[in-house]
């Protein structure tokens, strides 16, 4: 945490950059802090609560956060992906970020949480976690702590027990979740990834997706989308943590994210230069749905 | 703590009373409240109630059986608000033969409800949207759900840091927007009747209703609940509307959202968040139906021009509407606050934004720089006339 602090100070003092985004404790757990004058640093914090993919605040849909020049961008292993969906569809250049990769031993589900991690309360991303030790970083911090608690995946045994319904059970599963969304548009908001200047949802003439959060217009959104982040989708979760109305955008996520694995041979990654399956095309690419 | 002292004080508060008839105090044992609510459902009534949503959280629903509430428990995701301006509403359909244009009346048919184990803060909100819903133009949908509605609030414990009903002039166990107010006292709850409404309530189920027997224990709890939440945040909302008024442009603004994602859950859980959007949808080729659905004011697209412009051209100028609205304009138009101190949206922000923290910040600026003191009514030159004025 220190090392953190005497980082940003540092970067701040040196006019490296005029931002530095990390955590800080607020009044409800960790939050997005945004460090300006090297005296303030001293709040950043890193710590088991730090849930938020910071990433999200460098898509170029918040205009606020420009004007502050090259920004500092506290990461854990994870988030690094989110940066790299930002420069391999090069919404962002390398040279405009400085980024502070923060060795993680996995967060809580909630920045509320309290206490050591348990099988529990650990974010469901974490299960697994394979970027511990984040990479592509221009800073690397703190000590790697111990292992995950490890748990059997409750996520894929949901998304298990999904699977093995039939197609009216599973749809009637969907309808009842997504009957509660209002259309807030929060799981868009925070997504790192969609970073439509204008989204498809907001266009009105013609309305290619009903505004109202009537079924069908739920329905529309959310398989939309989920269509638009396959193999874009880094897993930060923070669309589900977002929602007002818990619905598990997760699940969706992470099904089309194994469907992409299977099809395309893709899992995403910190390394910008390797291409997504939207944006590429490979001779052993299933192409069925063409012939 | 001296709780023992205050119900004198408590019965010349004007919130105890409301706005309707005022005071009067019966009781209802626990066994009596779960026969009410199967007596209602017996009689084709909806009955919504807090209920378990996962994860220790509850959702307003409608009940099948009492045994689904959970009374007292935590503070619903979203407020009430729901019930009254559903988050999608059809307002009328169109049909076209030919070069005919039909127009066809969506039938309003309001289910008679009683909504149980409201919150204090969810209740007032709803009498406070009466005042824009009622204002140059009278919302039918809106005032017909108000009128199918008996509202039965239940103080409430205070839920947690962000609760701050206290510093906007209400109470954990205020009666603004109720019909009933019930308080627990450990054996079952005193019950205040306070509307002609609830008044019909008791009386339609008069044999559940015993007796007001005053234990002083409620009282004792409600105190309580009023300290904890009051120790969250002080502030005096005057004050706070006197700055706003006079700091539209002030430096502090640039920088006030910089952790906001613009995502607008803030509005969607708000209880007094009301602004709403209208589209046609068309079904088909030859016909379609004009609803109305929640807006918000964080999005970009709310003040998009036509010509490209926007006037609130990002989230530092879409929160300084946000607290502008609820703080300054509303109380300026309608004399109250568009804010309850639910604390849903700083329970809701994925950014940490935290209006209790905010407000904590506009109280200290009021207080260095003391403003100049807010113009009675509507500010001059106001482009709409106040309720009540010329048309």
């Amino acid at each position: 945490m220190r090392d953190l602090q005497d980082l940003a100070a540092k970067l701040l003092t040196e006019k490296t950059v005029g931002l530095v985004i990390g955590w800080e404790a607020g009044p409800r757990g960790a939050r997005p802090s945004f460090v300006t004058d090297p005296k303030d640093a001293g709040k950043l914090i890193s710590d088991n609560r730090c849930v938020h993919n910071l990433a999200a605040y460098l898509s170029p849909r918040r205009p606020h956060l420009r004007g502050f020049g090259r920004i500092a961008v506290a990461v854990k292993g994870c988030d690094v992906r989110a940066v790299a969906g930002l420069l391999r569809e090069t919404q962002l250049r390398r040279e405009d970020v400085v980024l502070i990769g923060i060795r993680c031993g996995g967060v809580h589900d909630t920045p509320t949480g309290v206490g050591p991690l348990t099988a529990d309360n650990l974010a469901d991303r974490c299960v697994g976690c394979e970027v511990r030790d984040p990479a592509r970083c221009d800073h690397v911090l703190g000590e790697l702590p111990p292992s995950l608690p490890s748990r059997g995946g409750r996520r894929a045994a949901r998304i298990a027990e999904l699977e093995a319904l039939d197609h009216a059970a599973r749809f009637a599963f969907w309808r009842e979740e997504l009957s509660r969304c209002v259309r807030c548009n929060a799981c868009r908001q925070v997504c790192p990834l969609c970073v439509c200047e204008r989204c498809l949802a907001d266009k009105t003439d013609p309305p290619w997706i009903e505004s109202s959060p009537h079924p069908r217009a739920n329905l529309a959104w959310h398989a939309t989308r989920a269509l638009h982040l396959a193999g874009r989708c880094v897993d930060c979760g923070e669309c589900e943590r977002a929602c007002p109305a818990g619905i598990p955008l997760n699940l969706i996520g992470r099904k089309v994210a194994a469907v992409v694995e299977r099809r395309f041979g893709y899992r995403t990654t910190d390394d910008p230069q390797v291409p997504a399956p939207i944006g590429a095309w490979k001779p052993e690419d299933g192409q069925e749905f063409i012939r | 703590m001296s709780v023992g002292k205050e119900k004198p004080q408590m019965a010349t508060d004007e919130h105890r009373l409301g706005e309707g008839v005022g005071g009067t105090t019966r009781f209802l044992a626990r066994g009596d409240l779960e026969k009410l609510v199967a007596e209602l459902l017996g009689a084709g009534t909806r009955v919504v109630a807090p209920v378990d949503a996962g994860k220790g959280e509850t959702e307003y629903r409608r009940l099948a059986s009492f045994a689904e509430a959970k009374l007292g428990a935590a503070l619903p995701r979203r407020s009430l608000k729901e019930f009254f301006l559903p988050p999608t509403e059809e307002l009328f359909r169109w049909r076209r033969e030919g070069e005919a244009l039909q127009l066809l009346e969506t039938p309003a048919a309001h289910v008679a409800t009683v909504i149980l184990g409201a919150f204090p803060c969810d209740a007032a909100a709803v009498q406070a949207l009466d005042k824009v819903m009622g204002w140059d133009y009278r919302d039918d949908p809106w005032f017909g759900r108000r009128e199918a509605t008996t509202i039965v609030a239940l103080a409430c414990n205070g839920q947690d840091g962000s609760c701050f009903c206290t510093a906007v002039g209400l109470r954990p166990d205020a009666v603004r927007g109720a019909d009933l107010l019930l308080a627990a006292n450990g054996e079952g709850y005193e019950v205040q009747v306070l509307t002609p409404k609830g008044r019909a309530l008791v009386d339609g189920h008069a044999a559940r209703f015993g007796a007001g027997r005053d234990t002083g224990s409620a009282n004792v709890i409600r105190a309580a609940a009023r300290e904890r939440v009051a120790k969250n945040l002080q502030a005096t909302p005057e004050k706070i509307r006197g700055w706003l008024q006079a700091n539209f442009e002030h430096p502090m603004w640039k920088g006030i959202a910089l952790r906001c994602h613009g995502c607008g859950a803030c509005a969607a859980v708000c209880p007094t968040c009301h602004c709403f959007d209208i589209v046609d949808e068309p079904e088909g080729l030859y016909e379609g139906a004009r609803r109305r659905n929640w807006d918000t004011c964080q999005t970009p697209v709310f003040t998009l021009h036509a010509s490209g412009h926007n006037p609130r051209p990002d989230q530092n100028a879409r929160i300084r509407q946000r607290l502008n609205h609820k703080f300054r304009i509303y109380p300026e138009r309608f004399g109250e606050l568009l804010c309850t101190g639910c604390g849903r949206c700083a329970r809701a922000c994925p950014g940490g934004m935290d209006l209790p923290e905010l407000l904590g910040a506009l109280e200290k600026l009021a207080a260095s720089a003391p403003a100049p003191a807010p113009a009675p009514g509507p500010a001059a030159g106001a482009l709409i006339p106040p309720p009540g004025g010329a048309r």
